[in-house]
């Protein structure tokens, strides 16, 4: 691993810790509705400040935080077209099982790659240090997953083209 | 050992709270349900389930005199139960509230008791023979958001309040025909019901868990930026103090005498705070600290994980870091201390607190006593 990686993973690390302070918290507007404040946004008081973590232009991590939910959205590297295209496709394929996922968003919001939503019930079911391991291990594997598909798919092209040009010999 | 016993009861306890001789528990297990647990030869047998709420129920207050049980929840209402014979029956309270109902507790008298609301209200009950049913005056318009906490001064007329507008404010709930004139302080006198005496603005986020001291002279609250607010001399001129700490922030907290005061929160181990000789209150350490300096073989095995890390083994690393930080640091709870989950178990009629009790998502009730804590003595 990277020593940036590893420090801009740390930070995200250290900020969730700080985060993940999560409550039942019923609505105040709507009655007997208990909803993720981070999404509706219904009362701004009950909004924290939202944090935008960046290691460079292309990879960046922003965490909005509120009373009972918090919400971390992740931008993935993309250095050419092929890593947008395979990030693309893939992060979708992520978002469309986003319920065996628990904490994948089905949406990422506006200018990100993927999200996710962490609610207070969440972190009931499961140890809040375990979530915030999922989610850093996540972010360090999409990296290796998405370069290695790379190469996967210039693998198979080289193939593909040495077996066309065979013809022509 | 600071916690001296530690009962596992379900997955998730949201709030619990003693019976007058401390034999029986009632908590909840994070439902709509209310369970009474009576302790029998070192086991726990669940003897009650109070089933009347259709959601979560959000706070339960056991009077120590009276032996009445008032809970609330999320579904708007609240219910008192009388135990008569064998079952508890509940009374009908009429909240009139459109939103949660958040926290609840007696008042000292037990002639009262207090709500707070997520429809920024508080409603202070009591009794009324004629129709057999508790009624509620509310006191509106006081408060910009939810109110998440109520606590009674011992004069049975003050009530401190937090909300998550990050204001703590003091009102004065004389009802009349239920208080009598001479039973307030001397410079409250003239206060109507719901008249504001002050407001605190200290903290700049969400406040939680305010308490007065045994002898109403401090007030003590929570603000959800790591800080802890102590007040002298709540009234035209108060004098205030702030607390912060490099912690988890805290999510209520306990006068266990004059001069000192347990905070528990989201870092899974309760705080002591104290003050000195001139009244400076200041963060003394950590209650569950001791017991890991105990454990022996705990510390050893983190240290090699230290090391593990040190030699670059990224794969390893990543599973180091997954060991809970509340067991690394010996915690006996596992998940967050929630909201108004610490409950004294002091004798009735003692000004201070020996012993208390924790309980926190991970379903567990944790009894802690301050007897042999040599250090923190001098502040009991």
């Amino acid at each position: 691993m990277a020593s940036t990686l590893r420090l801009y993973l740390t930070c995200i690390r250290n900020t969730l810790e700080a985060a993940l302070c999560l409550q039942n918290f019923p609505c105040q507007e709507v009655e007997r509705h208990n909803k993720p404040e981070v999404e509706l946004k219904t009362s701004p008081e009950l909004l924290l400040n939202p944090i935008l973590i960046c290691r460079n232009e292309s990879e960046k991590c922003l965490i909005e935080t509120s009373i009972n939910s918090l919400r971390i959205s992740l931008k993935v590297k993309q250095a050419d077209e092929l890593e947008n295209i395979l990030t693309k496709k893939f992060l979708r394929f992520l978002s469309m099982r986003a319920e065996a996922f628990q904490v994948l968003r089905r949406k990422p919001i506006q200018g990100y790659d993927i999200s996710f939503l962490i609610t207070n019930y969440h972190c009931e079911e499961m140890q809040k240090q375990k979530l915030i391991d999922f989610i850093v291990q996540f972010m360090e594997d999409i990296d290796k997953e998405i370069s290695e598909l790379k190469m996967s798919v210039n693998t198979r092209g080289r193939l593909v083209a040495t077996e066309f040009l065979k013809q022509f010999i | 050992m600071a916690a001296v016993a530690v009962h596992q009861f379900a997955p998730c306890i949201t709030c619990h709270a003693w019976s007058p001789d401390h034999s029986m528990i009632a908590l909840c297990p994070n439902n709509n349900e209310v369970h009474i647990y009576r302790s029998s030869q070192d086991k726990w047998e669940r003897v009650h389930v109070l089933q009347k709420h259709d959601q979560i129920v959000s706070g339960i207050d056991w009077s120590p005199r009276s032996n009445r049980i008032v809970t609330a929840s999320h579904d708007r209402n609240s219910y008192v139960w009388n135990r008569e014979g064998p079952e508890w029956v509940p009374t009908l309270v009429i909240l009139r509230l459109n939103r949660a109902a958040l926290c609840v507790q007696w008042s000292p008298r037990e002639n009262k008791f207090a709500v707070g609301s997520g429809a920024k209200t508080v409603c202070i009950c009591y009794y009324e023979q004629d129709n057999n049913w508790w009624v509620s005056k509310l006191i509106r318009k006081r408060h910009d958001s939810s109110v998440t906490s109520v606590a009674w001064h011992p004069n049975n007329i003050l009530l401190a309040t937090t909300s998550t507008d990050g204001k703590c404010r003091v009102f004065s709930t004389f009802i009349k025909g239920v208080d009598t004139r001479d039973s307030k302080a001397g410079s409250s006198s003239d206060s109507k019901f719901g008249e504001q005496i002050i407001q605190l603005d200290l903290s700049f986020s969400w406040a939680f868990g305010v308490k007065w001291s045994p002898s109403g002279n401090t007030l003590a609250y929570v603000g959800h930026n790591s800080m802890i607010y102590f007040v002298d001399d709540v009234g035209p001129s108060p004098l205030a103090q702030n607390v912060a700490f490099r912690d988890l922030p805290l999510r209520d907290v306990l006068f266990v005498s004059e001069k000192m005061v347990i905070g528990v929160g989201f870092d899974c181990n309760p705080m002591v705070f104290g003050a000195d000789e001139r009244g400076i209150w200041s963060f003394v350490r950590f209650l569950g600290e001791r017991k890991s300096s105990f454990s022996g073989s705990k510390y050893g095995s983190q240290f090699s994980e230290a090391f593990g890390k040190f030699y670059g083994q990224s794969k390893t690393g990543v599973s180091n870091d997954g060991i809970d930080p509340s067991r690394s640091r010996g915690g006996i709870h596992e998940n967050c201390i929630n909201y108004s989950c610490i409950v004294s178990l002091g004798e009735e009629g003692s000004s201070r607190t020996l012993r208390f009790s924790t309980s926190g998502l991970d379903g567990r009730v944790v009894i802690w006593a301050l007897e042999n804590q040599e250090d923190l003595s001098e502040y009991l």
